[in-house]
Formats: structure tokens, C-alpha cells, sequence
């Protein structure tokens, strides 16, 4: 019994994960993916930019340090670029984790290079987030949004303009226009 | 520009108002037409901008059912903090200290970006470079455009607490002396002249504490209002009469004369009305700084114009920039960093029956809710798309006269099967008015239970009956057929259905025949959102609840028989955005 492997779109993983093959994804080994998440195509995740502190800190890490780690349930958009944040600190320039957690839609064309990205954050096309911002649960970025380095959004926030500001609050009833399971299951791999 | 259709609900709160008549017009046929007691909505009507939301935005009531829009809800704040370091404020904080963080959250005054704290030592170079800590004088820096407050020569001792640093430091350097400070001077000093220290050479000496205030210094806004008030105060309390019968206007415990006049209510008023027949004390007003008086030189004024003459436009600051200061700035060195504002959580209750609707917990990083009651919830949501998969480009484009057809889809929220009746005016509201036929205006749609529950429930012996129903009505719905009085599809919880709209010519000169009433009266040019479609439709809900009676239900034996099922209906307007008229 042959089966016949049609080349499609995405590479699904065992724990669900559909990669766009024309996806470029560096520093495989230092990124998490959670489970259900979809990576389109022309997505750049940069997992080589690791933190470079010296060993002094202590062999705790048993594995491969972590570069960028994300939740379930993701989406990232065609064109979209994922950096890990950088900054000279006390004398030497390393990077930071990006950590982002379930449900986070990112849309085309957007950079994001913060240090926190919380559950159920939509982010529209074009946006710019800028270095060690932290973006909280439940928060929408509008489209060509350009939040600032250092920025902390709270829960809740509608965020826009250039630099980013609070523009309005998400109502209780769009708590669960946030979740992407039907919009996973609505990816094809055709 | 691409059109997304919509869907708008009105709230029923705005309907006990007056009638959303347009100004300016006789009553038209329009608004009286109607299969319901009420007028037709209109939604190009003034009014209507303000009662129109989507489904999101809208809570529902459970004892009054009834929706609860943003606008008829009641706020109470459950807690404050700061967007910036997310710390809670509590209440009694904010009402002493202001609505502002009083930590180090401030924003640039240049772009409203965060600002943060750094050292303004030279990195640390060489071997155990990353365990040096810095503590050099430390400044304010924007990641954003670069501002840092040194550019207004503001420099820090500490990396906490720049707050309070702040408050002290002028743009330039020089020490503030705060309100506080001042008031605290203030007190020392009327301390003393009313029970002077005399040492034993009999001479009064300045006790330490009271600052030597030049009487004719220059006073920023916030000082010179705290020594006006207090010298105003001190006046008013002085010079008010001692009268019993207090109409002075001092009600409060300020001045003698009015606590003498409580003290009097109970001991007796005649004694007290006799002695308390003085003159009428003469009130004067600020002689110098301490007491709060600035005299404006006209010097002043030419320093800001020479100012501005040499350092030009870009010197001044920004309306935008220039709002969010405290103080009146003109120029851009004389801008101040931002404390940021402090957020709240609110909790949402209802206006009638003061049931609260959303009340989210207080702790900051939590972000579930305790009680959350949406309208998503209860009533049917609404998604409109059209008919046939439109072509790439065209997509939500009308062309006039030509009939095209859109998907209604009604999802069902509730547990139980709901029988929906909508109805919609046969023209559009507005100078251009599109013909809609719906073309089932009545059907039922199923409850939301998961595919377990159906099939567990189908296990009981009902099984035959139901298979039966669904062979009958599978011959005639679910053919995807655009015929009045069927529907399109149907699924476990909702039901889709057809409506026909045929648009408008956006033409405003043409043959009479072709332009409505109102065209005819108004034919100015094609104002903004004229060209879209927007369909009122009138949704009526009936659906059987069960009553609830928790607590009876496991005390008798006859419980099956107290499970009356109450019929509850729901009716309310709504507004579909379906598309945009093409100009021809």
C-alpha cells in the first residue's frame, strides 16, 4: 500500500503545527512552537539572535537556550518577521526571548521585536512593534500601528497610530472574536 | 476602499424618547408605515448614529431581558492603576494624590512615547563589567525621538521615585519650593505670630523651618493658587460676622463665626444673636507673592517674543504637545515629561433594575471576568455575505438596478430552539432608496447544544420522530433554493437565509419617475455614505425558557410537571451595511 505525499502548501508537524515551506525560518532549534500554530509563507523568524550573556551565570541550561517561543494556536501572516529584541546592557549588546503566548494573530508585513506578547492579541497588517515592548492579554493592534520601544499595553487596550497610543478599550463581547481554533481548522493545505 | 458588510443592533433604550424625526421635514409617509406599533427606523437619521452598535458592544440584562447598550449601562470603577507599571492604586491614593502615577511612568512631552530611566555614566567597560552597577546622576530617555530631559536640564539623584525628584526640579535646574512646602512654611509662620517664641533676650527668632520667600518672587500657576486660597481663606475667616444666623455662606467649620453659630443652635439663640452683633470685618486683597499676588510687567511679554524672534518656529511647542502640559507653555524647552494617567477596571450595571451585567476581577494581571453577561450570549447574531462568491476586485460593489442577492445567517446562542420573524420597510430609508425583499421572513433555528448532546438525546427513543422531522424538512430546506418562504440552509444552531436587494441609481438629475420623494426636495450633491445600502430590518425572537426553580426541583416527586416552560420574546431593530453603490 503506497501513499502518495502531495507536496502542499504547509509541512504539518505531529503537534500540529503548519509551516509554510516558503517560510524562512533560521535558528530551528532555539524556537518553541507551541502546538496548532500556522506559520505562512515569507515569514522570518530570526532564531539565531541568542542571548550572548558569558557563562558565569551557571550551566543551568540543560537544552538549547530559547530564542523565540510561542504558544498555541498562532498565526502568522504572510511577510510577517519575528526578532528577537536587542540592547546594550551593562557594557555588552545581547539579545532577549520573545516569548508570545496562545492565540496571537499576526497580521502581513508586520515586525514585531517585543519582549512579551500575552494571549489573544490581534495585530494588524504593517505594524511596527518596536524593541522590549510588552503587550498584555486580550489587545488589539490596529493597522500601520507603530508602537514605541519600552511600551507596556495593558489588557483590553485598542492600540494605534504612530507612536502607539491606547485608543480605545475591547468590550466585553469581543473577548471571543480573539480565539483562532476555527481559524486554524479553516487553513487548507492545498 | 473595500466595503466589509455589518451589522448594527439598536438599543431599546433610545426608543422611550422622542421620535427620531428628521429636522426640517413634515412627517412623511415613511414613519408611519409600519406592520408593528413603532415607526421605522431609520438609520440616516441623526438620532440613530448614537443608538447603533455592534453585537460586541452591547450587554444583556437577564431580569429585565432586555439589551443594555455602552450608553444605558452604569459605571463603577472596581480599581485603578497604572497603565505603564501596572501597579493598583488604591482609591484612597488617588483621591489625595491625584489621577496620575506617582512612580516613575512618565511620557515624552515631544511624542508621547514612554519614557525610561538610565545612567548617564559611561557603560562599564573591561572584566566584570556586567556585575557594575551605575549610579550616576540618571536622566529621562525616549526611545522613540530621542528626547532626553536633559535637553531641559533635568538630571536625577535616584532611579526610583522620579516623581516626587520631579516635582522639585525646575526645567533648568533650579529647586521648585512645592505647594506643600510651602503650605507647611505658611503654617509654621502663623504658628509662630500667634504664640511667638520669645527666648530670654526677649527677642523673637525665626524658628528653623520657615523659608526666607522673597515677596516678590515669581510664582508658578499651582504655587500662586495655593497661596491665594490660603490667603483667601484666612480673610473669610477672619472678617465673616459672627452671626447666628450664618448667611455668610460659611456653612463649615472654618470660621469662629460659624462654629460660635453650631455652638449656639443648642445653647440657646438669643444670648448668642446679642453678643454677635459686630461690624462686618473689611476684607483686602493679595499684597505680595506669599499671600499670592503676580504683577504682570510688560517686560514679561517681550521676553517670550525676543525668545521667539531668536529661536523661531520649531521652538514652540505643539497644540497636541501644549495640551497635555499642566502648565501654559509656549516653547519647546519649557515642556515638561508626562506622568501618565491611570487607567481603571469597570464594572457595568444595568440602569433599571441595577443588576450588574460585566464585572471584571480586581487584580490587575487577571483578565477573567466574574460576571459577564453579553448579548452575543442571548441573541442571534447576524452575518451578511453575498450570494454568489463575487469576482476578485468587484467584491462588494452594487451595481444599480441590477437584483443581487446576500446570505443572512442567524446563529442561535441559547440552549433552545428560536423562531425568528424579521421584517424590513420595501425601500430603504434615505434619498436614494434600494427595494429589499426578504424572502423568508419567518422560520425557526435550532438550539446550541454540542453534537454529544444531540446524539445522547436522539439514543432516547425520540429517535424515529426526529429522523422523520428531518427527512420532511430536508426535502424542501437545504435545497439551497432562492424561493420565497424557504430557507437557504440550515445547521445544528443556525439557519441562513435570502435577501434580495435591488439598489438605487445614485443619479440625481434624471426623469421624474425615477427619483423618490425626497430626491426631489433635496437634490444636492452625494453626500458621505449615501451610496451605501443600509437595510433596517426588525427582528422579532420567541423562544419557551424554563422557569427557573432550582431550589423546588428535588423536593417533590412531581417535578416534571412544575417545569412550565414561560415564552419569552425579544424584539429590536437592526441595520445591515450590505455593500456600496457603484456611481454610473
Amino acid at each position: 500500500m503506497s501513499k502518495k505525499v502531495a507536496k502542499g502548501e504547509y509541512i504539518e508537524t505531529d503537534t500540529g503545527n503548519k509551516v509554510s515551506r516558503r517560510s524562512q525560518i533560521i535558528g530551528t532549534t532555539n524556537i518553541i512552537l507551541g502546538g496548532k500554530t500556522v506559520i505562512q509563507a515569507e515569514v522570518i523568524i530570526r532564531g539565531d539572535l541568542l542571548r550572548t550573556l558569558s557563562s558565569s551565570t551557571g550551566d543551568k541550561s540543560s537544552g538549547n537556550p530559547v530564542a523565540v517561543a510561542i504558544g498555541r494556536y498562532c498565526f502568522f501572516s504572510r511577510g510577517c518577521e519575528l526578532r528577537p529584541p536587542g540592547k546594550l546592557y551593562r557594557g555588552s549588546f545581547s539579545h532577549y526571548p520573545l516569548k508570545i503566548a496562545d492565540h496571537v494573530f499576526v497580521g502581513p508585513s508586520s515586525i514585531i521585536e517585543a519582549a512579551l506578547i500575552g494571549s489573544h492579541v490581534s495585530i494588524g497588517s504593517n505594524c511596527v512593534i518596536g524593541k522590549f515592548a510588552i503587550i498584555k492579554d486580550y489587545v488589539r493592534i490596529l493597522d500601520g500601528t507603530v508602537v514605541p520601544p519600552n511600551m507596556v499595553i495593558p489588557s483590553f487596550s485598542v492600540v494605534g497610530g504612530r507612536p502607539g497610543r491606547v485608543v480605545g478599550e475591547v468590550a466585553e463581547g469581543e473577548v471571543d472574536g480573539f480565539d483562532l481554533r476555527e481559524v486554524y481548522r479553516g487553513v487548507g493545505n492545498s | 476602499m473595500s466595503f466589509t458588510p455589518y451589522t448594527y443592533f439598536q438599543c431599546p433604550c433610545t426608543e422611550s424618547n422622542l421620535p427620531t424625526r428628521r429636522l426640517g421635514e413634515n412627517a412623511s409617509t415613511e414613519e408611519e408605515e409600519s406592520d408593528q406599533d413603532d415607526r421605522t427606523f431609520d438609520p440616516r437619521a441623526p438620532r440613530a448614529n448614537y443608538s447603533l452598535y455592534p453585537l460586541e458592544y452591547l450587554l444583556y440584562c437577564e431580569d429585565c431581558h432586555q439589551i443594555r447598550c455602552p450608553r444605558c449601562v452604569l459605571d463603577e470603577i472596581v480599581t485603578w492603576y497604572c497603565p505603564n507599571c501596572l501597579f493598583e492604586v488604591p482609591s484612597s491614593t488617588v483621591k489625595s494624590e491625584g489621577n496620575r502615577c506617582t512612580r516613575s511612568c512618565f511620557q515624552c512631552p515631544i511624542c508621547i512615547a514612554p519614557l525610561s530611566v538610565s545612567s548617564t555614566e559611561a557603560p562599564p567597560e573591561g572584566l566584570g563589567a556586567e556585575h557594575a552597577t551605575q549610579n550616576g546622576p540618571y536622566v529621562l530617555n525616549c526611545a522613540y525621538c530621542a528626547w532626553s530631559s536633559k535637553e531641559i536640564g533635568i538630571q536625577f539623584d535616584k532611579p526610583n521615585g522620579i516623581f516626587a525628584q520631579l516635582s522639585k526640579i525646575q526645567n533648568g535646574g533650579k529647586p521648585i519650593v512645592t505647594p506643600r512646602e510651602r503650605r507647611k512654611d505658611r503654617e509654621e509662620r502663623t504658628r509662630d505670630t500667634s504664640g511667638s517664641t520669645m527666648n530670654e533676650d526677649g527677642v523673637v527668632e525665626d524658628l528653623p523651618g520657615i523659608m526666607n520667600l522673597d515677596p516678590h518672587e515669581l510664582l508658578d500657576a499651582e504655587s500662586q493658587f495655593s497661596n491665594l486660597k490660603a490667603f483667601y481663606q484666612s480673610q473669610l475667616a477672619d472678617s465673616s460676622p459672627a452671626s447666628a444666623l450664618g448667611f455668610t455662606g460659611e456653612y463649615g467649620y472654618g470660621s469662629p463665626g460659624a462654629l460660635s453659630r453650631i455652638m449656639g443652635l443648642y445653647t440657646g439663640g438669643s444670648f448668642a444673636e446679642k453678643k454677635a452683633k459686630s461690624k462686618k470685618g473689611a476684607m483686602r486683597e493679595a499684597q505680595d507673592a506669599l499671600e499670592g499676588l503676580q504683577i504682570t510687567s510688560p517686560a514679561s511679554e517681550e521676553k517670550a517674543v525676543n525668545r521667539l524672534l531668536s529661536e523661531g518656529w520649531e521652538s514652540t511647542a505643539s497644540a497636541v504637545q501644549k495640551k497635555e502640559q499642566s502648565y501654559n507653555t509656549h516653547f519647546v524647552s519649557d515642556l515638561r515629561p508626562i506622568a501618565h494617567l491611570l487607567r481603571t477596571k469597570r464594572s457595568k450595571r444595568c440602569r433599571t433594575c441595577r443588576h450588574i451585567l460585566s464585572k471584571p476581577e480586581s487584580k490587575v494581571q487577571t483578565t477573567r471576568f466574574r460576571i459577564r453577561l453579553v448579548a452575543l450570549n442571548y441573541i442571534p447574531s447576524i452575518s451578511i455575505k453575498p450570494l454568489q462568491p463575487a469576482t476578485l476586485g468587484r467584491e462588494t460593489f452594487l451595481t444599480p438596478m441590477k437584483p443581487t442577492q446576500f446570505l443572512l445567517t442567524f446563529k442561535n446562542p441559547l440552549f433552545d430552539n428560536v423562531k425568528v420573524n424579521i421584517a424590513t420597510p420595501a425601500s430603504t430609508p434615505g434619498r436614494f432608496s434600494s427595494k429589499v425583499t426578504i424572502l423568508c421572513p419567518q422560520f425557526e433555528v435550532g438550539a446550541n447544544t454540542d453534537a454529544w448532546e444531540e446524539a445522547l438525546r436522539e439514543g432516547g427513543g425520540k429517535g424515529t420522530e426526529r429522523e422523520k422531522k428531518r427527512t420532511k424538512a430536508e426535502a424542501s430546506e437545504g435545497q439551497n433554493q432562492a424561493e420565497a418562504g424557504k430557507i437557504w440552509e440550515r445547521g445544528r444552531n443556525w439557519v441562513s437565509v435570502v435577501v434580495e436587494v435591488l439598489p438605487a441609481s445614485l443619479k440625481i438629475e434624471g426623469p421624474e419617475f425615477m427619483r423618490s420623494e425626497e430626491l426631489k426636495k433635496d437634490d444636492g450633491p452625494l453626500r458621505e455614505d449615501e451610496d451605501v445600502v443600509e437595510i433596517p430590518v426588525f427582528v422579532r425572537v420567541e423562544w419557551e425558557a424554563d422557569v427557573a426553580h432550582d431550589d423546588t426541583a428535588g423536593l417533590t416527586a412531581t417535578s416534571r410537571d412544575k417545569e412550565a416552560k414561560e415564552k419569552r420574546e425579544l424584539a429590536y431593530w437592526c441595520v445591515l451595511g450590505v455593500g456600496k453603490i457603484i456611481q454610473d
